[in-house]
Parts: structure tokens; sequence; C-alpha cells
């Protein structure tokens, strides 16, 4: 898996961040895999750039954990593509992901911000 | 293979509508359609390796490339089938062989014992200034019984005396008796399938009283009694007495080993010569099981410290020379004489050095054809597969001509056992040896080693090239690396050399295989037909065998047309049936006395003939003839090697007249005749001293009559006809003597010699 080096994000993700962010996404609704790029692209100010090499092993990663689930539907502009939406469990995941996440960023903010 | 994984099957379709919907986006966006696909291209990056990278999400993945690979490796091999062939037989031949060996070895060495925790059992045995005595008598098995600590028991056997004929539903049979000690089954740890066995005494060693019962193996029991349940209290005959049934052991069960089927055990009645150890005294085989808390070893220490005290109850100089000291076997490791398990051991070790040498010829194969496809497989590199994913394809390459080449060995292995199925069965006591599960797995761990062994390096060295030079470079065989160079040398080394190794031992074996053939035998073998004879002379009980069964049998064979002369013997060289050793048995401690005691001669009773069918040499003196009756001089007649031994020179004429056995109180015989040596155990052997007596001189009063007469006997005869053509109406005539010689096992003197 040495190649898999090359498919990294630009700016690297703290590790786990990318399903959380993911999840974070499918809670506006269900959408496909280039919607969420685009969707994690604006969100965050048009600073993160997920790779398509990191995002499609993570959405079928999630699919099989069971934290969202997939349906091919047709888009507005009448595209077959395949939607993912979370599920319930996938809810819970996001809320302790996300109550963790904030624990770390406390705990890096009280760090950063203890004067020497 | 779509059915397990359904969901990671369409990846690439929805890559594909992420590019289009990209596409479809910038074009919205304001790029030009032209632009807008390759753009949407750029940004995705490697749709292949997405897709790879994304399936690999899902289990089953590793399979469908594992698959894939497999039916890559199918193709590659159905394209070159010569190349296919060629390595499947390679490895075929390796692994055939080995795994045959394997299977004797397993059957010989590696057999679980059918008693309980085997491993706690073991022999013990004296030795002396003659060595070995595997059988010792009554009183030093009770001493050690009283004396030693390191066993939980002790329990001993021995053969019954003659031949044992059992009386079932269809006739009598012969069958192999023992008697036992009446706590040896419990020694062994196994209890009668049917039935409750022999009555024990609480000290459960011997002398129950009740002897008169019999314990039959499953074989016995299912052959002759119908596998019947109320076999149990019957009481059938053997030889003629009766005994009861008290129980039949569990199948599988065998005493002694290596098993016959046929097996049927009384107990041991202990007679007044067993409280004595002169020479009438019996001997026994001694089984015993280590305490929990005695070693081998700790055990071994014990029984030689004991053993002076054992000695010293001999009164008997000579006999307490042979018993000076004991040891301990391992009970299963006894049942392998040491050359065979060397023979074994060698011949294991060459086959898996041919099948070490099919595996390098094969890697060379395999590395050679790696530096022709090298360009494949730079293709394949180019195209963004990984190493291990060419290493793992050229192993599964391997594996695929491996597993071949073992189906096929499987074949070779069961084709090479049948091949040697008498041999087998001849030296090793081993019947319908079959690959057992053991053997399998070891053929399974072979297989994949060899595709290890074989395609490993070549694989390595494959995926190790670089690809540009390959796909640069326009002939498919250039650019071979040095490295390549320097492997393809050290294979070819290293096979020369193990070939020359093989070459070289199957010389050494070829050339002991023809000095063994051509090996002075001192009789002939052509044209001599061999029926062993199993003498039911418990039907002869108070008839002399001479007159009521041999000479009329020897006049009715003789009139069969075709038969030029006919003897019976109480073996034939090299026969291996039965084999009788005679010892001195002359009063005195003189150390004369005690030279001459140390002679063992192999002892043969002829009947006549004997010289006329086999063609011994006579060297000086005379051989038996007409006149030589049972109211006449008794004689015998020696050989060279007894000469040697007795006279301690080369001098006939000393031995020559000599008195050395009397037939009977008042009846010494003389020494009338010298024969040159024959090979009488096996071709191998150095021949032995021999004495021959003639049978028509022995009558049932006398001890040699008793001790040789209808035990065992031999029909050697010289016939001019095709022998298979005179068998039936040999078995005719001894069917009419005697029912139970219908049995009797018809060889010729040729196979004999060929088995031996």
């Amino acid at each position: 898996m040495a190649r898999k080096s090359g498919y990294k994000n630009r700016i690297e993700l703290v590790q786990g961040t990318l399903d959380m962010l993911i999840l974070q996404t499918l809670q506006w609704g269900p959408q496909h895999g280039y919607g969420i790029v685009q969707a994690l692209h604006t969100h965050s100010g048009e600073i993160l750039q997920v790779e398509t090499g990191s995002l499609y092993p993570a959405l079928h990663r999630l699919e099989r954990q069971g934290w969202v689930r997939s349906q091919w539907r047709l888009t507005e502009s009448n595209q077959r593509a395949r939607f993912y939406q979370i599920t319930a469990a996938g809810k819970k995941q996001l809320a302790s992901d996300h109550d963790r996440w904030q624990q770390v960023v406390g705990a890096i903010a009280a760090i950063m911000q203890t004067k020497p | 293979m779509r059915l397990w994984r359904p969901r990671a099957n369409d990846v690439d379709e929805e890559i594909a509508t992420h590019i289009s919907i990209a596409t479809a986006d910038r074009i919205a966006r304001g790029t030009s359609p032209e632009e807008a696909r390759p753009a949407a291209l750029r940004e995705f990056g490697n749709p292949l390796l997405v897709g790879e990278t994304t399936r690999r999400m899902w289990a089953g993945e590793w399979l469908e490339h594992i698959l894939q690979d497999i039916r890559y490796a199918w193709r590659q091999m159905r394209r070159s089938p010569a190349f296919t062939l060629t390595v499947i037989a390679i490895l075929a031949l390796g692994l055939g062989a080995t795994l045959a060996m394997f299977t004797v070895v397993e059957n010989v060495l590696l057999q679980v014992l059918p008693y309980r925790d085997a491993h706690h059992l073991v022999t013990i045995y004296e030795f002396g200034r003659r060595g070995d005595q595997p059988r010792v008598p009554w009183l030093d098995i009770q001493q050690w019984r009283s004396s030693s600590r390191s066993f939980e028991s002790i329990g001993f056997y021995r053969a019954a005396n003659g031949r044992s004929f059992l009386e079932g539903d269809s006739g009598a049979q012969q069958v192999s008796h023992q008697l036992v000690s009446t706590n040896l089954f419990h020694v062994l740890g196994i209890s009668p399938a049917l039935g409750s066995g022999v009555t024990s005494t609480p000290e459960g060693f011997a002398n129950t009283g009740d002897e008169q019962t019999v314990i039959l193996s499953d074989s016995v029991w299912r052959d002759y009694f119908g596998a019947r349940q109320d076999v149990i209290g019957r009481t059938v005959k053997i030889s003629g007495k009766p005994y009861t049934v008290v129980g039949v052991m569990p199948r599988g069960f065998a005493l002694p080993l290596p098993a016959t089927s046929l097996e049927i055990w009384t107990p041991v009645a202990l007679q007044p010569e067993d409280d004595d150890r002169i020479g009438q005294t019996p001997f026994y085989s001694v089984i015993a099981r280590l305490n929990t808390t005695a070693t081998l070893s700790s055990a071994q220490a014990e029984i030689k410290t004991l053993q002076p005290q054992v000695a010293a109850q001999y009164t008997d100089q000579y006999r307490r020379d042979l018993v000076t000291s004991a040891g301990i076997n391992d009970y299963a490791g006894s049942l392998v004489k040491p050359e065979v398990l060397h023979t074994l051991l060698a011949l294991f070790a060459a086959s898996a050095l041919l099948w070490i040498i099919a595996c390098v010829n094969v890697a060379a194969l395999l590395l050679a054809r790696g530096t022709v496809r090298q360009r494949e497989i730079a293709v394949r590199g180019a195209l963004g597969a990984g190493r291990l994913r060419i290493v793992q394809q050229l192993l599964l390459e391997g594996l695929m001509l491996s597993f071949g080449g073992s189906l096929l060995g499987l074949g070779v292995a069961f084709g090479l056992l049948s091949l040697f199925a008498h041999g087998l069965s001849m030296e090793l006591n081993l019947h319908h040896a079959t690959p057992g599960w053991r053997s399998i797995a070891v053929l399974l761990a072979l297989t994949l080693f060899s595709a290890l062994v074989s395609a490993l390096w070549p694989a390595l060295s494959s995926a190790r090239t670089s690809i540009e030079p390959a796909l640069r470079q326009g002939a498919p065989q250039s650019g071979v690396s040095r490295a390549q160079r320097c492997t393809r040398s050290l294979l070819v080394v290293t096979q020369i050399s193990l070939a020359l190794v093989l070459l070289v031992s199957c010389g050494l074996l070829l050339r002991t295989i023809y000095i063994l053939r051509h090996v002075p035998l001192g009789f002939r073998t052509d044209n001599i037909l061999v029926g062993s004879m199993a003498i039911p002379s418990y039907r002869f009980a108070d008839q002399d065998l001479n007159t009521t069964l041999y000479a009329p049998l020897l006049q009715r064979i003789r009139a069969v047309p075709g038969v030029e002369a006919a003897n019976l013997m109480t073996e034939v060289p090299l026969g291996h049936h039965f084999n009788m050793v005679f010892s001195f048995s002359a009063e005195g401690n003189s150390a004369d006395a005690v030279r001459r005691r140390d002679i063992r001669a192999q002892f043969r009773a002829v009947n006549s003939d004997a010289q006329r069918v086999l063609g011994f040499t006579m060297l000086r003196g005379r051989y038996f003839n007409q006149d030589d009756t049972a109211g006449s001089q008794a004689v015998v007649v020696v050989n060279r090697e007894f000469v040697k031994q007795y006279s301690q020179s080369h001098d006939p004429d000393k031995v020559m007249g000599q008195s050395l056995m009397g037939f009977a109180k008042d009846r010494r015989a003389i020494v009338v005749g010298i024969l040159d040596d024959t090979r009488q155990i096996s071709i191998t052997e150095q021949p032995v001293p021999e004495i021959q007596v003639y049978f028509p001189q022995l009558t049932p009063t006398s001890g040699t009559y008793q001790a040789a007469g209808g035990v065992a006997m031999s029909l050697a005869l010289r016939t001019s006809r095709n022998p298979s053509s005179i068998v039936p109406e040999l078995r005719a005539i001894m069917t009419h003597a005697s029912p139970e010689l219908a049995n009797t096992e018809f060889t010729t003197m040729t196979q004999i010699f060929e088995d031996s």
C-alpha cells in the first residue's frame, strides 16, 4: 500500500476527521460523492479539497459499518447517481465524534493559549 | 463470485458518475465542453486505483484478486502446455517419491500403538556375553517385580509351543496363539470389547487356575464366529483341547506387534520348569508400564543395579554370564529394528533430496520463464500493479503448478506403493500402505513449500527488475540483470551437485544389489516349488508323523507327473517362516565346554531327497540315505561354518565321527557328512553353523522329534512343469492328508530368493 500516500488530503486531516466531516455533510441531506466533495470544499471556505482516493474508500467503509446507506437515484439534472444517507447509527456516531472533536479542540486550544 | 460482494461491484459506475457530474458542473459554470472532461478527469486522479482502494473496503476483495490471478495463471498455463506439463511432471516425481517414503515411515515409525499411554510402556531385556537376550525366565521377572520401584506393573507373554489350530464355525484354522500373564491386558491398558476377560488374581500376575480360557482377537471373532455376541462362554477347541471364550479384544488390538490378524490369547500356566533357570525353562517377553514418577533412564539405572542380584541366582556359570546386565527399551521404539530404521531414514533422505532437486529444477525453469515474461511483467508494473501484487501473481502461478504436481504426485505415490507392496509386506510387515491423513498433510505442506521454494525466488527477481529498461528494450530476452545471472548460475551449481549426490548413492545401491544377486547361495533356486505347511500335529498326537503323514504324503506327491524329486524339511533356506536354533546343552564349565556351548546352529530336520531338490554340495562324507532308519545308527550332517566354530580350525576330520547330540537316551548321533555353506537366513547375512538331522530317524519318543516335528514343514519339490499348473494337484493331495493343510502357501524358490 505504498501508493496510498499519494492520495492524502492537501491539508492533513486529524486522524478520523474525514469520517466525521462526511457524516456532518450528510446531516444536511442525502448526497452523492461529487456533492460531498463540493460541500466540504464550499463549507470549509474553499480550504479543504478532499481527494477522491480518500473519499470513496471512506464512504464505503462508513457504509459497511452501517453509519450510512446508499441508493441509486436521479439527480436534479436527471443523472443516475449513488446517494449516501446518514443512518440512525451514523447520527449517534457523529454525535460522539463531535464530542470527542470538541474535547480535542478545547484541549489543544487550552495548551496553545497558555502563556509561558 | 459476484454473489458475495454485490456492493463493491458498481464502484466503477459510481466513479464514472462522479466524473460525468463533475464535467456537467464545469460546463454549467462556463467551461467549454472540450476542456471540461479532461479537467474533471485530472481532478479525479487515477480512477483504477480509486476503484481498487474503494473495493478493498469490502471483504472478499482479496479473494477477487486471487480469483483473477488464478484465471490469469490458468490462461498462462494453457498457453504453454509443454512448459506446464514439464514442471508438473518434475514436481510430481519429487513429491510422489517423498510422499510414498513418508507413508512408509509413517506406518513403520510413527504408528500409534493400540494401547493406552503407550509411551509409558517398556520392554525389559537381559544381556551378557552373547549379546541381548530379549526373553527371560519367570523367576527373573518375579525378582524385578518384587524389587524394583520404577514399574507400575509388569506383564509377560510367549508364543504357545508349536502351531495352534482353532476350530471355529468353518473348520480348523491356524492361528497365532500367545500365552499371556493374566495382568498383561491390564498392563497394556486395554480391556476386552466383549466379555470380562481372564480373571485376574488380586496380585494380577499369573497362575489363575482358569488356564483353559481364551480371548479372541476381533478378526478371529468376525472370521470364525460370525461376530456373534453369544460367543462368550462358548467352548471352542484349540488344537483339539477345549477352552472357554471369555473375551473378544477391540478391533485393531494386537499383541505382539507388528500385528498378525488371527490371534488368540490364553493365560500362561506356570509349570514346575518355571521355577528354574536351566535348559528347559520357558522364556518370556516382558512388557512393563512405568510409574508416573519414573523415566526411561531412571528405570534403566534401577534395573541395571538390580540385575547383579538376579544374575547371582543363576547356579550355572555359563548361563549367569549371559544375563549379567539388563536394559530397558521404549516399547514402541523396540518394534523397529535399528537397521530398518537406518535404511528407512536413508531412503527418506534420498527422496527428500529428489524433491529438493525437483524444486531447484522448477525454480530454474520458472526463472528462465520469468526472463521471457519480463516485458509482460514490466507492462503490468507500468499499469500500476504493485510489486506485492506481481509477486502474489507469480507465487499463485507457482502454487497452481505445485498443486498440479501434487495431484499427479499422489498418483505417483500410490503407484510406487503398489509397485513395492510385495517388498513392503515382506520386509516391514506393512500391508496395504496408503497415505494417511498425516501423509496428506505432509503433501499439502510440501506442495506449499515447493511453490514457495520454486516460485518465490523467480517471483522476487522478476518483480525487482526495473520497469523502464525492460520496456525500452525491444527483445524480450535481453536485459538480464547481473543478480539474475548470478542466481541462475547458483541454481545450476546446486542442481548439478545434488544430482551428483543422488547419482552416486544410486550407483552404490545398485552395486550392493548386484553383489547380493551374485552371492553364492550354496543351493539351487531354479524350478523349485515350495509349500509352507502348518502341521496340525495334535491330530497325530499318539502316532509317528513320519509314517502316518509325511511318508504317505511324499509318496503321493512324487507320483504327480512332472515332479522329479520331493522333500519335506523344517524350513527351506531363506524361508523366514520358521526358525529353529540349536544350542548345545553339554554339561561342564571348562573353557572348551563353554566355547562349544556358545555355538548356535541353525537346526534343520529334513525328510529325504533334500540334496536332490536343493543341490547341497557335500565337502566330506555322505548325505542321508534310505539306509538311515529309526533303528540304525543315528547320524547328523553339519556345514563348513559349524566345523570352523566347533573345532576352531578348518579341519573337517576333527568333526567327522564326533557325537554332538543325542536323539534320545542312549542314542547318540554322530557326524557323517559335511556340507558346503549355504545362505540360510538372508542373502545379506553370512552363513551360520548348521546341523541337519534326518526325520525318519526320529521317533516320537525322542526329544528332538518333540521339538522339531509337527511344527512347520516346508515341502520343496523339483518340477519340470509350470509350478502354477501343479499347485492345484498338490493342494488336493494336502487336503486329503489333513484338512488343515488346505491353506498351505505355495511359492517358488526363485521368489523366496527375490524376497530375501
